[in-house]
């Protein structure tokens, strides 16, 4: 399919192809390639779920194809490529995972399906969950049979109360075995204050694994996510057993391609703390969710070229509108976040989504008999515009092809035809009509009310966490990002609006921006009161460098497998520290590389009570109620080749004739107006435009109504404002 | 436009067939206007008489229109007629207090069962076919519970948006 996206100079070919960023979505890979000199390439392909290495060499191919080249000769160039993908979430959800044996407390063998109850509900819109009987448990990924427990007992503060009884794990190893385990995962109660018992029980499974002759890998929680919450910690080691040792595999096969085509780089993958890590990575659970941080890591080094510190992430996709807060040049990351409708213990860009997106059906409500969006959505079906969709309910992209706003014969392309009058008739039965409306103002009607929802929802999620909109720039992205982007951001007060030129392939290069980065995290409990003695901070601060140092062998391990050595891992400790008695925490970066005095320990203190000062305010902060570490984090990095930003010379205000494609009727505020339309490709830096106008690419529409104008920047940055 | 379902789905509905993302739907989203006319239509077709039902009560309990002389009674499945759709069927049905712990102790295991003195369990059976139409779990001294005594013609005109259906008077 012909839908990459080229900038407006094909020269240099002597440029060399230096990254590769990667989507496999659940319909299409999105592949976007970089040069030296910062252009870039977008490619797409349909996906393949049995090869996924295939769809990626076909998304290469379409887009390379662009600069004429193929992938022979230029995977060899690649000096780095990233990938995220659905892969695993897809196996995870349609529970396609391995055979896993689980070994628990005896007496808590119901607790992996009760799923803290809150999994009966995880990932329902408001509208679903209000209802107690949609509430509804998915099976397990560990069923009953294959679970035994066995008695040991560690209490809350890390005592062994009860030892393990060792009879019993070997009586449970056999049974797991007989019941056809292909692995073992072992999770036992507060082993992550005390491992003795847990990493008892792994050797002792190791052991009687050893005299059955089965070979299957035991999975000790302790090893993995030492973190408080059993469910979460359970969930993640089940995962890294069930889901990400059949990944591997298709990570494997995705890098023996690039490797047959000359590739020399080793592949990363996108995970879920916004750093990458190597497909040979012993934790790949946390790759569980990738492709939505793409944008936020990308928006981040934008950022940092730009000199924004401030900047609200805005995604929107078919199905949702998922938003990020940088702040200070910095994201936040959630210790304990739900995916896939699981409690989990990793830490993930925090993001927060709401389920409206350009493909949500539109249905007037019976009750109060007005126009209702969602939560349901067509997805990659489109809408009623897409005959083949076999869909008969409105959506809103039905409203944008209604009203001007989408080529219906430029969709992705032109790779899907567009049926204008299909979706005029369904507007009319099923809104106009009942609402006593014209097609146009019912249509626009939706997309305002739309524009306001999302609009609200980012104002709201700016003003909950204490900041003001007027200090923050707006990046707005995603396939269907840049037709809605004047709609939730009019009026709001955003410093600057900007729409990267590849917006569709932002996911992509935003993998392709991130660090190479291993992160591992620990559960602590400290406590000490505001004016504590020094010996007790000394101790306070050796407790938190033993876990430094456990966290840092791993870190460092992970490095070594792919054959850096240690001295070449930067590394950096963190920690999580909150006001004593309160339920939030704070991550905060380490101001010492190593903790040892008392000194030191009030660097910690006086770092978090400046980012709580930030984050909330500095008269909120609260010292006399004493300090809890409640976490240690290691991250360790290497040095990794990242793309570069265009640099274009300025073409003057006024763009050039050829790249105006004529004009089109759109409707907006009860009026048709004659909109002009662009060929973004042929827009040169410096270039303004003002509204009515439509400036088209393959896989993305920006939509300049009356009243606003867009200014397009050395960079290939839109700049969208009010006039 | 709510959304619409087929009377296959419908037929599964009351099997308790269909799949979950249908009935996920179904819970989650405003009830479709025709609902009703296509549950009852299905009920009816299973019925083996040709009383019209009126208002469903329970998984085999029915207010019906009497075919020859339009009296609204409450009728079992098997076709037994109880009484007059105002009254409290309870009082006609064939009744099983367990109120001791020997019976009590057949439904929940030795401790996990109430204490008789307390609470008794008054099952209500047809009595032509058998089939248990509710169970009250009251106080021992607690008079039988009238459920419910629904406003059929509101319901009907305001809910529904049908004509109410003929009723010749008691």
């Amino acid at each position: 399919m012909e839908t990459g996206q080229q900038t407006s100079r094909a020269g240099g070919q002597t440029s060399k192809v230096q990254v590769m960023g990667i989507d496999a979505g659940g319909t299409m890979t999105d592949t976007f390639f970089v040069r030296e000199d910062g252009r870039f390439v977008v490619g797409k392909a349909q996906s393949n779920p049995e090869d996924e290495s295939l769809a990626i060499y076909n998304s290469s191919q379409d887009a390379l194809a662009h600069w004429n080249r193929t992938v022979d000769d230029v995977y060899p160039e690649l000096v780095t490529g990233v990938y995220s993908g659905t892969a695993m979430l897809n196996r995870v959800v349609q529970r396609k995972g391995l055979e896993v044996g689980l070994i628990c407390n005896k007496g808590f063998e119901h607790v992996h399906s009760m799923g803290r109850a809150i999994q009966s509900y995880l990932g329902y819109a408001l509208e679903e969950r209000i209802h107690l009987n949609t509430h509804r448990y998915d099976e397990p990924l560990v069923p009953l049979s294959r679970t035994r427990g066995v008695t040991e007992r560690t209490d809350v503060q890390g005592e062994i109360v009860v030892p393990l009884r060792e009879n019993e794990v070997r009586q449970a190893v056999r049974e797991l075995v007989d019941a056809g385990s292909k692995a073992i995962v072992i999770s036992l109660l507060q082993s992550h204050k005390n491992a003795t018992n847990e990493r008892r029980a792994r050797d002792i499974c190791l052991e009687e694994l050893d005299r059955l002759g089965a070979k299957i890998p035991v999975f000790a929680s302790v090893d993995y996510y030492p973190s408080r919450k059993e469910s979460h910690r359970t969930n993640t080691t089940v995962l890294e057993a069930y889901a990400a040792e059949p990944s591997r595999q298709t990570l494997k096969k995705v890098n023996d391609r690039f490797k047959k085509h000359g590739a020399k780089f080793d592949l990363r993958v996108m995970a879920t703390h916004g750093g990458t890590i190597s497909w040979k990575a012993k934790e790949l659970a946390r790759t569980i969710v990738s492709g939505p941080i793409g944008g936020v890591i990308g928006s981040k080094l934008l950022g940092e070229k730009l000199g924004y510190d401030n900047i609200a992430c805005s995604d929107i996709g078919g199905t949702s509108f998922d938003m990020a807060l940088i702040t200070k040049g910095n994201f936040a990351i959630a210790s304990d976040p739900d995916m896939a409708r699981l409690v989990l213990s990793l830490p993930l860009v925090s993001m927060d989504s709401v389920g409206a997106g350009a493909g949500s059906f539109v249905r007037i409500d019976p009750y109060s008999g007005g126009i209702k969006l969602g939560p349901d959505s067509a997805g990659y079906r489109v809408g009623t515009c897409w005959p083949e969709s076999g869909l008969d309910t409105v959506t809103v992209s039905d409203c944008h092809v209604v009203l001007g706003y989408l080529n219906p014969n430029n969709f992705l392309g032109g790779a899907i035809k567009l049926d204008v009058e299909r979706a005029r008739q369904h507007l009319k039965a099923q809104i106009a009509d009942p609402l006593g409306l014209s097609v146009e103002d019912a249509a626009a009607g939706v997309i305002e009310l739309l524009d306001l929802h999302l609009r609200d929802y980012l104002r709201a999620t700016i003003s909950g966490k204490g900041y003001s909109a007027t200090d923050f720039v707006c990046f707005s992205y995603g396939g269907a990002g840049p037709v809605h982007t004047y709609g939730y951001t009019q009026g709001a007060g955003f410093r600057d609006v900007i729409i990267p030129a590849w917006a569709a392939g932002f996911s992509a290069f935003g993998c392709a921006c991130a660090d190479f980065e291993y992160r591992y995290d620990k559960s602590v409990d400290l406590a000490l009161p505001q004016h504590a003695s020094d010996t007790d901070k000394v101790a306070a601060c050796a407790v938190l460098m033993d876990a430094w140092q456990e966290l840092a062998a791993k870190v460092v391990e992970e490095f070594v497998i792919n054959g850096f050595k240690p001295e070449d891992v930067m590394l950096r400790p963190g920690f999580r520290m909150q006001y004593m008695g309160q339920l939030n925490d704070l991550e905060i970066e380490s101001p010492v590389a190593q903790a040892r005095t008392e000194q030191d320990w009030d660097k910690m203190v006086e770092a978090f009570e400046n980012t709580y000062g930030r984050v909330y305010s500095h008269s909120a902060r609260s010292p006399e109620l004493g300090f809890s570490v409640t976490g240690a984090i290691m991250r360790g990095y290497v040095a990794t080749q990242k793309p570069v930003l265009p640099e274009d010379p300025d073409g003057g205000p006024n763009p050039a004739a050829e790249a105006k494609l004529g004009t089109r009727p759109f409707y907006r505020h009860h009026k048709w107006a004659e909109a002009t339309i662009w060929k973004m490709e042929a827009l040169k830096p410096g270039n303004r435009i003002t509204g009515p106008a439509i400036i088209e690419s393959d896989a993305t529409t920006l939509v300049v109504p009356t009243g606003f104008e867009v200014r397009l920047d050395k960079h290939r940055l839109f700049h969208l404002k009010e006039i | 436009m709510a959304t619409t379902y087929t009377k296959e789905q419908i037929e599964k509905l009351i099997d308790g067939r269909l799949d979950w993302d249908t009935t996920f739907r179904m819970l989650a989203m405003p009830k479709d206007p025709e609902r009703f006319e296509l549950y009852v239509g299905v009920l009816q077709e299973r019925l083996g008489w040709k009383d019209k039902i009126i208002l469903p009560l329970g998984p085999h309990l029915y207010i019906v229109q009497n075919a020859a002389d339009k009296r609204w009674v409450i009728k079992c499945d098997c076709g037994h007629e109880f009484c007059d759709y105002r009254q409290n069927w309870k009082m006609h049905a064939v009744i099983y207090v367990r109120d001791t712990e020997e019976a009590l102790t057949e439904i929940y295991p030795k401790l996990m069962a109430p204490d008789p003195a307390w609470q008794v369990y008054r099952e209500y059976y047809c009595p032509e076919c058998g089939t248990l139409h509710d169970v009250e779990a009251p106080t021992p001294w607690y008079p039988v519970i009238h459920d419910f005594e629904p406003d059929i013609e509101a319901f009907y005109k305001e809910w529904l948006g049908l004509p109410v259906p003929e009723r010749a008077a008691a």
